[in-house]
């Protein structure tokens, strides 16, 4: 019995999907979206990487609480991360400074990159899909 | 003519926060909710903390809260039952959103 191999086509250093994520998180769906997508594209044991921009790095910010303004919480799910294999997780450094936050992230192993290199993380992607 | 502003929109993504300051008026309240919370961190919020006592500022707590938003001295901590009576007490409410 022969077994047929889908070759990926991307090639090493490049990734295949790239998700932005530029909401903060409780006053749209749209991080939930993102969410829902990478953990789907994750789960078809595709690569992954997501980016936290603008207002989207509120979503990382630590000691967050969306059930107090009665909200299911997916935040929380990020820690499942490393469960699907979702490694990269680049962070805008000026996004978060002009924010006066630290780098204090609710999920570990994020990468805090400045803009050059956060574009340069980005265009190594094949697919980008914001938020 | 008194005025309350409520502010719902993270100034870091909407130009909404500055034009509020700009029609604001002595005697006016503002209360910053839901990503208007954001805002207690953005550039612009120094220039309203100096109007404090012309200006009366606010912030949902619950809603700063779950933001995890350290909220200054120089803003009231309100319950969003609380924005009912400011509705009362002023003339107009404009919601910035």
């Amino acid at each position: 019995m022969t077994s047929i191999e889908q070759n990926s086509s991307a090639s090493p250093q490049e990734s295949v999907l790239a998700i932005i994520n530029s909401k903060a998180p409780f006053s749209s769906s749209h991080g939930k979206d993102a969410l829902d997508v990478a953990l789907i594209f994750a789960a078809f044991e595709q690569k992954v990487s997501l980016f936290f921009q603008g207002d989207g790095v509120y979503q990382l910010m630590d000691k967050q609480d969306g059930s107090l303004l009665g909200i299911k919480d997916y935040l929380k799910t990020f820690s499942a991360f490393e469960f699907y294999d979702i490694e990269d997780i680049y962070v805008c450094q000026p996004s978060l400074a002009s924010r006066q936050l630290d780098e204090d992230f609710h999920i570990d192993d994020v990468q805090v990159l400045s803009s050059i290199e956060f574009g340069l993380a980005l265009n190594r992607h094949q697919h980008v899909l914001r938020f | 003519m008194s005025t309350l502003h409520l502010i719902r929109q993270s100034a870091f993504a909407s130009n909404d926060f500055a034009q509020c300051l700009s029609v604001l008026d002595h005697r006016d309240s503002v209360v910053l909710m839901d990503d208007g919370c954001y805002n207690l961190k953005h550039s612009l919020m120094d220039s309203l903390i100096k109007r404090v006592g012309s200006v009366n500022i606010n912030i949902i707590a619950s809603h700063a809260q779950a933001r995890a938003i350290e909220i200054i001295t120089a803003v009231n901590t309100i319950e969003i039952s609380d924005v009912v009576e400011l509705t009362f007490t002023h003339n107009k409410v404009i919601t910035w959103q």
